[in-house]
């Protein structure tokens, strides 16, 4: 069923779903290695859970945001199989109007408060 | 890698916690994701931070799959109004029934009275302390080796007002303490002091007693809540008595009281009922060997003979359940049958329906669903059906409330029968809860035996239907116990109805009439209002006869009795004294065995004659030996001029032995005038009451009502009961029904293909009808042989519980199982309807 024409704004986006879009983009991953990912990007401030990571990636499935590639053994970390993802079309265009949101309240907030060089 | 067994099979553990679906899905991951992270580095915030994750993210996932499940389950519902819409039926008949009876046995037998420390609180029975003088009383109680306070307390009904404008009020007078021991505080002004006693009879006498606390009810109605009523008088039965004080809201002991006033002590009364509070660390066993004891003790004191019975004494809140108590326990033990047999029912049906579903839940699981997943669907729906049901179940139990309200109203004000009690909700959530869990097992269990890939083997089949064949044997086993109980309470109610009473009430009007404190007080005036009022309605169209009596039968509370005998010899027992007017046993029906009625003449002549009931003849000889011989007592004797029937008067003192006096001083303390009319009562009643009126504006005149209405009323409980019983068997009989035509319409439509191949091989529709109508009656006979057993067992404690409930006889067992029986073949019959529609040729050509 294409959930897709139900909801179309999908926006705001939750962070750990945008942190996950981000990291897909780059190519296909696994959860422990998107949480890796995401803690490292974020400076360790956004540490999701088991959870929380796989309670968005069901949800994300769902949306048809990401979906799964294949399993297979991660080279870097052991030899055992996990479960890789991958970003969709839909999901890039989501990630897309997530951005082009946030850019928008980023001018916003500059032209109201100033934005200083270095925060 | 510090592979840490014990925290992952912790880990392992909490994954359960996930709904089925998540939990297939991710549960795998999720482990290595943990083992990955405790590669990191195991510690006390690892812990803590999966905490907070599961803390997050099992409710969010809990959400999501639940609310899938039920927008699944609507969907289903949608497709099957009717089968939802029963089962939702019968589950909340049964769950609001429940619910309903239980806040009747809630209010009454489980909540604490609204009295301080009302576990304490004892109602004592055949007990009088003594009670001739306030001090012998007061002595008594102040040296009570188990009891830390006692007092008495009698009521009677008064007139309350004065000139012109009156109404009845139920009255107590009590012993000075009455109020301080239960506890009970006056929202205004204050309760008796010991001075305020008196000593005497009467319910106004005036003297240091004639004070007044009245009921919180009254105050509002009488002084619209002004606190000036203090100090003001009120008139009983045209005496003053000053107002001290008023109730707390809601306070109405004794018997509906709006009145209290201090009582009057005196040698001969026996009205007196008598409660106390146990000491400190009496135990009931204790108190109930004390009283027995203290019975013997004071007994002498009172000058009587010593009774057979000995005194007793019960929790004050038995005491006012009393006889309410069993009845609305046999209800509950109806009502949890009906709803077992509900649940039954639609486990029944939803056993079916997952049957049905196979392909469904065969593809499901293919697609990877797992048996816990598909558990959790088919819980789900058992959930949101009790859900359902507990909703629509709520009408049924505020509807039950009402109704009970209304018939068998509680004992005291305080004591409202409420489904909104922290009690009866979690009752009805547990009920809910529990039958859920009962009839959903069923379908789950089934669920967990769906294959994947393809359908299910034969024997599954056949497993399903002796699962579905041994619920029904199962619901009749349970409606054939509910049969015998209606039939047995039903026969007892016929029987109380049918008994003969000794008077034909049928055409007979009765009024009520007051002349205490009314200008006609005195013995001659009463005479004379009594003698003109007959004059008036005996003149009136259609009256057959009229006359009075001081009590009506089935009506009596507290007569007057005596140990009446015959020609001046001591009578061996009470008999019960009434006095009436000439022609009482032709208005009211009587049935005169020898002798003559009393007459006009009688009263003209002053005769001093009786009429004593056949139950006090017999003693003496036959009822014509009686004739011309003297009853009574000492040198107060009547002449007997005839010899009647007996007359159920429902009083506990004296059985059938009754003398009936020719009254000469009629209407103290009330007089009931008895008209016997031709043609519909109803036309009567008010010329009737219009013509006392007339008579004299002043003297009240209440309670005008047939004798039938009398019954009614009288009989209202033990009909409510029976109608309740009835009911609830006949719901159980329809539920038993339809769960076996649902068993024999799906095993018709299983196997159409089968029937018309054997329908093509020769055998006509009729045989294969005729045969399933045997495959179907069978769970029928199975279910009968243990529900006899039972029904033989729940007999017995009908008997214990229902005066004059008698256990059913072979006839009415069998007649029950035929009963069902016979109402099964019906439906049986009528499922099987398509076999004899079977098109062969269409059949065989999908062959």
């Amino acid at each position: 069923m294409p959930i897709r024409d139900q909801s179309p704004d999908l926006t705001p986006l939750s962070p750990a779903v945008f942190h996950i879009l981000l990291s897909l983009a780059e190519g296909e991953r696994h959860g422990y290695a998107l949480r890796r990912e995401i803690a490292q990007r974020t400076g360790g401030k956004l540490k999701l859970g088991p959870g929380v990571l796989y309670g968005s990636i069901h949800k994300m499935l769902e949306w048809e945001l990401i979906e799964e590639s294949d399993e297979r053994p991660d080279p870097h970390l052991d030899d055992e199989r996990r479960r890789y993802y991958r970003i969709t079309p839909y999901g890039r265009k989501v990630a897309q109007a997530e951005a082009a949101r946030m850019r928008d309240l980023v001018q916003l907030a500059a032209a109201r408060f100033g934005v200083p060089k270095h925060a | 890698m510090p592979d840490d067994p014990l925290s992952l099979r912790l880990y392992r553990k909490l994954l359960k916690l996930y709904p089925a679906g998540f939990r297939d899905q991710y549960a795998a991951a999720m482990e290595r994701a943990f083992r990955d992270e405790l590669a990191e580095g195991a510690g006390i915030a690892l812990w803590l931070r999966l905490l907070v994750d599961l803390a997050v993210s099992v409710p969010a996932q809990f959400a999501r799959e639940v609310a899938q499940d039920a927008r699944h389950t609507l969907r289903l519902w949608a497709a099957r109004p009717w089968h939802t819409g029963f089962a939702i039926l019968a589950l909340a008949i049964g769950i609001g029934a429940n619910t309903g009876v239980f806040s009747v046995v809630n209010a009454l037998l489980l909540r604490s009275l609204p009295f301080r420390d009302p576990e304490r609180l004892a109602s004592f029975q055949l007990f009088f302390p003594p009670h001739d003088t306030a001090r012998h009383f007061h002595d008594w109680r102040t040296h009570s080796e188990y009891l830390s306070d006692a007092a008495m307390w009698e009521t009677g009904d008064v007139n309350l007002g004065g000139s012109g404008e009156w109404r009845r009020a139920r009255v107590a007078q009590t012993s000075w303490n009455f109020f301080q021991l239960l506890g009970t505080q006056p929202v205004l002004g204050r309760t008796f002091a010991p001075n305020e006693e008196a000593e005497g009879s009467g319910w106004g006498t005036p003297g240091p007693n004639a004070v007044a606390v009245i009921g919180y009810g009254l105050w509002q109605s009488l002084y619209g809540g002004d606190a000036r009523a203090l100090g003001s008088t009120i008139r009983l039965d045209g005496n003053p008595l000053t107002v001290i004080g008023v109730a707390p809201p809601g306070f109405d002991y004794p018997d509906q009281t709006v009145i209290w006033k201090p009582a009057a002590y005196s040698e001969n009364n026996y009205g007196w009922i008598t409660i106390g509070r146990l000491k400190p660390g009496i135990t009931w066993v204790r108190a109930r060997f004390e009283v027995v004891a203290d019975g013997y003790r004071v007994w002498p004191a009172s000058r009587r003979a010593p009774r057979s019975n000995p005194s007793s004494l019960a929790p004050l809140r038995d005491e006012l359940a009393g006889p309410i108590k069993n009845a609305s326990l046999v209800l509950m033990g109806c009502v949890l049958l009906v709803l077992l047999i509900a649940c039954t029912n639609v486990a029944n049906l939803l056993t079916a329906r997952t049957a049905d579903r196979t392909a469904e839940l065969s593809i499901r699981s293919a697609l990877g669903a797992s048996r816990a997943r598909l558990c959790q669907q088919l819980l789900t729906e058992c959930v949101l059906l009790s859900l359902a049901a507990a909703v629509a179940g709520l009408f049924v139990a505020i509807a039950t409330v009402s109704i009970t309200t209304k018939l068998q109203p509680a004992p005291l004000a305080a004591q409202t029968y409420s489904i909104l009690d922290g009690r009866v909700l979690s009752f009805a959530i547990g009920v809910s809860v529990l039958s859920g869990l009962l009839f959903g097992i069923l379908p789950s269990l089934y669920a967990g035996r769906v294959h994947t890939f393809g359908t299910r083997s034969s024997t599954d089949t056949r497993r399903s239907r002796a699962v579905r064949e041994l619920l029904v044997a199962a619901q009749v086993m349970l409606t054939i116990v509910l049969l015998t109980a209606s039939i047995s309470v039903g026969r007892a109610f016929v029987h109380l109805m049918n008994v003969d009473r000794g008077f034909d009430r049928s055409g007979v009007i009765t009024a009520m009439v007051s002349l205490i404190g009314t200008p006609r007080e005195t013995d001659a005036s009463r005479l004379m209002y009594c003698q003109e009022a007959l004059d008036r309605i005996r003149r009136l169209p259609g009256v057959r006869s009229a006359s009075t009596t001081q009590t009506l039968p089935i009506d009596a509370k507290g007569g007057m009795g005596g140990p009446l005998g015959l020609d001046g010899r001591p009578g061996t027992s009470n008999s019960a004294v009434i006095p009436v007017m000439p022609d009482y046993f032709r208005a009211m029906g009587g049935q005169i065995l020898a002798g003559r009625e009393f007459t006009e003449a009688d009263m003209q002549s002053n005769a001093s004659v009786a009429i004593v009931s056949d139950v006090f003849a017999r003693e003496y000889g036959q009822p014509a030996e009686l004739i011309g011989r003297l009853v009574g007592s000492g040198n107060y004797l009547r002449r007997i001029v005839g010899v009647v029937k007996f007359m159920d008067y429902m009083t506990e003192c004296c059985g059938y032995k009754q003398v009936f006096l020719l009254s000469l001083t009629p209407g103290w303390p009330r007089t009931a005038f008895v008209v016997r009319v031709t043609g519909p009562t109803e036309d009567h009643i008010a010329r009737i009451r219009a013509t006392l009126q007339s008579v004299d504006p002043q003297v009240p005149v209440f309670d005008v009502k047939t004798m039938d209405e009398r019954m009614a009323d009288q009989f209202a409980r033990p009909q409510f009961y029976k109608t309740a019983v009835l009911f609830f068997a006949a719901f159980a009989v329809l539920l038993a029904t339809i769960g076996i035509y649902g068993i024999v319409s799906y095993t018709v439509a299983r196997r159409t293909h089968e029937m018309g191949v054997r329908m093509a091989l020769g055998t006509t529709a009729e045989r294969l009808r005729g045969a399933l109508l045997g495959q179907g009656l069978i769970p029928i006979a199975a279910g009968a042989v243990p529900g006899i057993a039972l029904a033989i067992l729940s007999g017995r404690v009908l008997e214990s519980l229902v005066e004059g409930a008698k256990s059913v006889d072979a006839a009415a067992y069998a007649g029950s199982v035929l009963f069902i029986a016979a109402i099964a073949a019906v439906g049986i019959w009528i499922a099987t309807r398509p076999v004899a529609r079977l098109d062969i040729v269409e059949i065989l050509r999908t062959e």
